[in-house]
């Protein structure tokens, strides 16, 4: 076997030792993985760009859309405005109290031998209509005439109002005589307290049936 | 099994951690500088494109539903057109006056008056641009049938007054004929 003399082997071994330089070899390796990051950065900033493009596309749509919306909003909160101050004025109108036919029921109760001197209405903040009436009623009987007037009232209310009262407030008799058809017929002063209300209140609710408890 | 002894050299291990602290500087300054702000605008956009996207949809039913109920409020709009249009424009005072004398005057119902007795806003929500004005209405003289007749018409005439007292006396000297007194309350437009 032939001797085999290296005579570089300080030279080789120097090289092989700057081959093997750690901070090389880190250098390469951290190298190389900066080159992968910046691979996974650029591909991640592509995919960024592409949603960007994506949300362009989404606020050009919306800007498109939201005049409309905000415009059918506004007419939307308008027009329900509008249904609500209907429907309150509608119950105002529905809820007023009609004197018309109140005064045409009132002067068919009049009867000739009575005549009323004033009437005072009041539309009450519950509801209620009170209405006090004063007039002078004459006839044999002029207390009868007075109290026949208030019944008359009653039955004609009743017929269209509820909770109807219609009670004497004062009622005397006069000194004064008046002559009517000819017969001198004496006279009294009435004044008769009417009250009532134009809807039905609500009634109170009654108790169910009794439950058997069974034991 | 085999094992690899590897000696080095404490110049090598100087350079070995000096190569490691770079990776961490390497990798912190990636994720903090340059992958995490990415990621970050990402989601942002993201959560922006969807948020677009349920307001974009949502639109159409608002839009719908707007149609709908313009269709349904038809009757509503002009029940409440003809309701404003019973205000005029101008002072109330300037206009209702007139108005109830000329009324009255149409029913033979002469020298009516009226006047202002207060105003004050609605108290309801729904009524903020509507006002009520409370009159004194007098007529000095008018025979009961046809103050009936006219009390009736005006009712009719006039959906939003509301006479709230009503008087009537006999007049001494004439008892054929009486004398009205009325307080009527209105709902106004603000003008």
């Amino acid at each position: 076997m032939a001797l085999h003399l290296n005579l570089l082997h300080e030279e080789i071994f120097e090289q092989r030792q700057r081959q093997r330089d750690p901070l090389k070899i880190g250098m390469m390796v951290l190298g190389g993985l900066g080159a992968l990051m910046l691979l996974y950065y650029l591909w991640n900033a592509y995919k960024v760009l592409e949603i960007r493009s994506r949300l362009s596309q989404a606020e050009h749509d919306w800007s498109k859309v939201e005049p409309k919306v905000t415009g059918a909003h506004k007419r939307s909160a308008e027009l329900n405005g509008i249904i609500s101050t209907t429907k309150v004025l509608d119950g105002m109108i529905d809820g007023r109290f009609f004197w018309a036919p109140f005064l045409e029921k009132l002067s068919r109760c009049v009867a000739l031998n009575a005549q009323l001197t004033s009437i005072d209405g009041t539309v009450l903040d519950d509801g209620k209509i009170s209405i006090v009436i004063e007039g002078l009623a004459a006839g044999r009987e002029p207390r009868a005439a007075a109290e026949e007037l208030r019944q008359l009232l009653l039955e004609q209310l009743g017929q269209s109002y509820q909770e109807v009262k219609v009670e004497f407030k004062a009622l005397e008799d006069l000194d004064t005589i008046v002559k009517i058809g000819g017969a001198n017929q004496a006279m009294a002063r009435f004044g008769i307290n009417a009250t009532f209300t134009t809807q039905v209140s609500k009634p109170s609710p009654t108790p169910g049936p009794r439950m058997k408890v069974r034991g | 099994m085999k094992q690899i002894k590897v000696n080095l050299s404490k110049n090598q291990i100087q350079k070995i951690m000096l190569s490691g602290m770079g990776f961490v500087v390497l990798v912190y300054v990636y994720f903090s500088f340059f992958l995490g702000p990415l990621n970050n605008s990402r989601d942002t956009m993201l959560g922006q494109i969807t948020e677009l996207q349920d307001k974009v949809s949502n639109s159409k039913s608002e839009l719908t539903k707007t149609a709908k109920l313009e269709k349904q409020a038809e009757t509503a709009t002009n029940r409440f057109a003809a309701l404003k249009a019973l205000s005029p424009e101008g002072a109330p005072i300037a206009w209702f006056p007139p108005r109830m004398k000329a009324f009255f005057a149409s029913q033979q119902i002469d020298k009516a008056t009226a006047r202002l007795e207060n105003s004050s806003p609605y108290k309801e929500t729904d009524l903020a641009n509507w006002m009520r004005y409370s009159w004194v209405i007098e007529l000095p003289q008018a025979d009961f049938a046809s103050l009936g007749t006219a009390i009736a018409a005006l009712e009719n005439a006039e959906p939003l007054l509301s006479i709230t007292r009503f008087s009537v006396k006999a007049l001494p000297d004439d008892p054929q004929f009486q004398q009205i007194t009325m307080v009527a309350s209105t709902a106004m437009v603000k003008r």
